[in-house]
């Protein structure tokens, strides 16, 4: 069984032990499988190896865990999606994901759950989806792409920022942490973009 | 490499840090088949649906009273009900013995839904 | 130099990241993944569907029964 890293148009074999298949005009990345447990290490180092690769050529992520019986079988597989995987391709070239989360010091159930009116209860609801925007609008602006994950944060979303915008970005989000002092911002990265890897929404 | 992916945050970072154990345990996770687990699943998998659709509607409704199109009267209804909808849904919870955080889903290896 | 608080913080970016994105391929996955599991691997999917979708004005408005 091999495993799958990457899909990638830049036509650069990868370093061993990896190798690449090629299928009309795409190539698979992937190595041997080996057998393990899942753990926060196996992760982490499987994404240094993904993130070694895209520091030399853009790519899409392959899904962690994705093993077929061999090469044939990738390019198989990627021959078939083809022109979805080419269109993912142009939508990410030149770009990596930045992570951010925000959480509120101010607990969502509390304002919610002491509100005596239907009205109340909205505004309460109105007030952190306000809070939420504050944030997300002007990276979003900032970004080339952004979707929102389900978190149990106030936001925890992905960003499609260009290469060379990236400390922009930050510096942007830095302002933004310090502009709302009762908000907490996080902003990890630079990812490969597994955000942005699917179907465009 | 993933020495430095922390690019931008707080100086306390306790907000953001997972629940170590459930995440440790989640990726090793073995599935449980047992009966009662399978109808508590199935509990957790509905309540979970009607959560989404609630919070789905609730933003819903809020727009259209950010785009002021509603009277007083509606808005007061409207906050009522999705109250009203909240509560239920604490009680369906209790009902099967679950927390707030199991409706949030742990969904394994794939972190929390909501 | 990365604190441990560090690299836990980014772990839940990175979980998120490998086992809820990227390009999905017919394969086997080494994650046991149950039938009810999918279920939720679509939820999610949906989820974040949604929420970009709304924020993005796409969604229709509700109708009046509320």
């Amino acid at each position: 069984m091999i495993e799958l890293y990457a899909i990638t148009d830049d036509p650069k074999p990868p370093a061993p032990p990896l190798q690449a298949v090629q299928s009309d005009g795409l190539a698979v990345l992937y190595a041997e499988a080996e057998r393990r447990e899942v753990t926060s290490e196996t992760l982490w180092r499987h994404e240094q190896v993904v993130e070694k690769l895209m520091a030399e050529r853009d790519l899409l992520p392959v899904r962690f865990g994705t093993l077929v019986p061999d090469a044939h079988a990738a390019a198989q597989a990627v021959a078939e999606r083809r022109a979805e995987l080419a269109i993912s391709l142009d939508r990410v070239r030149g770009a990596v994901e930045l992570a951010v989360r925000v959480e509120t010091r101010e607990p969502e159930a509390a304002p919610a759950a002491r509100a005596e009116s239907g009205r109340d209860y909205m505004s309460a609801k109105a007030r952190r989806v306000a809070k939420v925007r504050l944030v997300h609008d002007p990276l979003a602006l900032a970004a080339r792409e952004s979707v929102l994950h389900p978190g149990p944060e106030l936001l925890r979303a992905a960003y499609l920022v260009d290469r060379d915008a990236v400390d922009d970005f930050v510096a942007l989000v830095r302002r933004l942490q310090e502009t709302h002092s009762e908000l907490d911002v996080l902003c990890t990265g630079p990812w490969p973009p597994y955000s942005f890897a699917g179907e465009s929404s | 490499m993933r020495d430095d992916k922390v690019l931008a945050g707080p100086l306390e970072l306790d907000p953001f840090a997972p629940d170590r154990a459930r995440l440790e345990n989640s990726l090793t996770r073995r599935v449980n088949a047992d009966p009662e687990s399978v109808e508590r699943g199935l509990a957790q998998l509905v309540l979970t649906i009607v959560e989404l659709l609630r919070q789905i509607m609730e933003r819903q409704a809020l727009r259209r009273i950010d785009g002021g199109t509603l009277s007083e009267d509606q808005v007061e209804r409207l906050g009522r009900t999705f109250m009203e909808l909240d509560k239920r849904l604490e009680e369906l919870r209790e009902e099967f013995g679950l927390t707030e955080e199991d409706l949030n889903l742990d969904l394994g290896p794939l972190g929390r839904l909501l | 130099m990365t604190t441990i608080a560090e690299r836990d913080v980014a772990l839940v970016d990175l979980v998120d990241r490998l086992l809820g994105g990227g390009v999905v391929i017919a394969g086997d996955i080494t994650l046991s993944v149950a039938d009810v599991d999918l279920v939720y691997v679509g939820l999610r999917a949906l989820v974040s569907s949604v929420a970009t979708a709304e924020e993005k004005g796409a969604l229709p408005r509700m109708g009046h029964a509320l």
